[in-house]
């Protein structure tokens, strides 16, 4: 059973410790203050926070003029309505002119949306954002990696985007440091396949891995946290290796972690590549590990997926 | 007040025939709409706003964002006029190694406050930056002027609730009405008139002026100024193609490319010159 915890919290939290010694960053909502947890912040930072109500287009705005006079603000509500509703203020305002805001999507991917249904679940977000020129973007595996992104994409000026969940997040027990830009190998059985994965599938497919390692097929684990800039240079080095590899993501499995292996693998090194993730289509409401059994985001269809990639590797290596 | 309202007269002139100029030599833009806030840029570059060509990112300087970019020609004439940089840049508008983008661009061009033409989204950067004025300490105006069918995007209004919620005083909005959008007259295209009722039921100040005439744009915005309390509206009556006759009341010059007797017409008009 995993450990739950709040990434929502991890964030508002880590704010709170950016906000001690940076005068200039805020906190920017649109009637999402709740959803991020931030009435603590509020409390200690009342100046330092807008709300601009059900209002995501003028609240991405309000960001890109403030920044343009040297804040730093946090732009913090639910994924989708950041990246699709305010999409092109998004693109148009914050990411072409270089502003150093911040974007902090909630119920990132179907397990974070769980129970909501399709409105709330956004499984899109990574894509869209990974289509933007010049945003960086992250996608933290828990509330601990959450905390250290938060802080990293601060010290580092221009616009960013970071996912985050529904509160209830898995906890991955593995501490290795967050350095943005670069992945993290989570674990290292072997070079019979690679697993990339992040966000909060992380523990299924370690899982998956641990399963393997008891069928004789020793898979190594990678974390991408970071979509943008791609650590082309650590994947690549493991596709070589492996020569076979696996993503797995909470989302649609266009756009995301998914294509951003398959774009570098066409590129530099083409492999077999099985991408699990949401299969191009709408999901319904449920409780978060039942619905990414459902949709195929399980540790059996991780499983099936790596061997199936070593078949294909090996049918490959015959010809 | 400032009095030099003769002066203004002349440089809106200069600023129109450079509008016209740039777009027959560019072979691309919108000259029409360029045409209607002519007089409304003249009076904020040269008279009203607080700033220093020579510091063009000066933190205390007063900000302008020209909402409806496609009117870039009038802002760019206004920039090279008042010394952000130098005139000969202007025939190089639209081009591949100008800095004078097809909309405004604040990376590129010296003096543009703000990235902006894609519609309805300048009143909301205006209101963030005077949010920022005020946590940095920092006292200065922001200006904006949109169209008026640009005023149909919704984000326009959720800025104009925010701004009543947070007082922001020192944001202006001129709505350059000409009445004219894209495809047609206003009423034609949509159901936003009355203009300014809308705005009194936001909560902002608001005025009505002739957008041709300085010493009303010149005086609406002192009292936009005096007001302590209210974001501020001024609905600005242009004309579009203003200067130029034969682009007034004929809306495919919203965006079309004069010939060169349509030029000469146009330089006739407006006392510029011409070869023939």
């Amino acid at each position: 059973m995993n450990k739950i915890g709040n990434t929502r919290i991890a964030f508002t939290q880590s704010l709170m410790e950016i906000a001690e010694y940076d005068p200039k960053t805020v906190l920017v909502c649109a009637d999402s203050v709740l959803v991020v947890k931030g009435n603590p912040y509020i409390d200690k930072y009342p100046d330092r926070f807008f709300d601009f109500g059900i209002a995501e287009q003028n609240a991405v705005n309000c960001a890109a003029g403030m920044a343009a006079c040297g804040l730093i603000p946090f732009v913090a509500t639910y994924a989708g309505f950041i990246t699709m509703r305010a999409c092109e203020q998004v693109r148009t305002f914050v990411a072409y002119p270089g502003l150093n805001v911040k974007f902090v999507g909630a119920n990132g991917g179907i397990s974070a949306g769980e129970r909501e249904g399709v409105t709330h679940q956004f499984f899109e977000d990574i894509g869209i954002m990974r289509t933007i020129p010049g945003i960086t973007v992250v996608v933290p595996a828990d509330p601990s990696q959450v905390s250290q992104a938060t802080k990293a994409i601060h010290k580092v000026y221009g616009p960013a985007y970071l996912r985050i969940g529904s509160g209830r997040d898995p906890i991955v027990d593995i501490d290795i440091p967050f350095e943005l830009g670069k992945v993290r190998v989570l674990k290292e059985n072997g070079y019979d396949v690679a697993l990339f994965t992040n966000g909060f599938v992380i523990n299924r497919t370690l899982k998956a891995a641990d399963v393997l390692k008891q069928e004789g097929i020793n898979a190594i684990v990678i974390d991408v946290h970071t979509l943008k800039p791609l650590d082309k240079e650590a994947i690549t080095k493991i596709l070589q290796r492996t020569e076979a590899a696996v993503t797995v993501e909470d989302h649609n499995i266009i756009g995301g972690l998914g294509s951003a292996i398959t774009e570098l693998s066409a590129e530099e090194l083409p492999t077999p590549i099985i991408r699990i993730g949401l299969k191009d289509t709408y999901p319904r409401s449920g409780k978060p590990d039942p619905l990414l059994d459902y949709y195929e985001i399980g540790v059996a269809d991780i499983i099936k997926a790596a061997k199936k990639v070593m078949q294909k590797r090996e049918q490959r290596h015959q010809k | 007040m400032n009095d030099n309202i003769e002066e203004l007269k002349e440089l809106a002139r200069l600023i129109r025939i450079d509008i016209v100029t740039m777009i027959y030599k560019a072979g691309d833009g919108h000259p029409a709409p360029a045409l209607s806030v002519a007089d409304l840029i003249t009076a904020l570059y040269f008279n009203i706003m607080r700033i220093d060509p020579q510091k063009p990112n000066w933190e205390e300087r007063d900000r302008f964002i020209l909402s409806k970019g496609h009117a870039c020609p009038a802002l760019y004439a206004a920039l090279a006029r008042k010394g952000y940089f130098p005139h000969s840049d202007l025939t190089g508008l639209r081009s591949l190694e100008s800095h004078l983008q097809g909309h405004p661009d604040m990376n590129k061009t010296p003096g543009v406050d703000a990235t902006a033409g894609s519609l309805g989204n300048g009143v909301s950067i205006g209101l963030g930056m005077i949010l920022a004025s005020r946590l940095l300490g920092k006292d200065f105006f922001t200006y904006v002027i949109t169209g008026d069918g640009e005023i149909e995007e919704g984000v326009v209004w959720e800025a104009a609730m925010s701004a009543k919620k947070y007082k922001a005083n020192k944001l202006i909005v001129f709505v350059d009405n000409n009445g004219f959008q894209s495809s047609g007259p206003i009423e034609k295209v949509s159901g936003l008139y009355p203009i300014l009722p809308k705005w009194q039921a936001f909560g902002w100040h608001c005025q009505e002026i002739d957008g041709h005439n300085f010493a009303e744009i010149i005086q609406a915005a002192n009292n936009a100024k005096a007001n302590i309390e209210q974001p501020s509206l001024i609905l600005a009556h242009t004309v579009k193609g203003q200067g130029v006759p034969f682009m007034i009341g004929d809306n495919s010059w919203h965006k079309r490319v004069p010939t060169k007797e349509q030029f000469k017409q146009a330089m006739i008009a407006l006392g510029g010159e011409y070869n023939e």
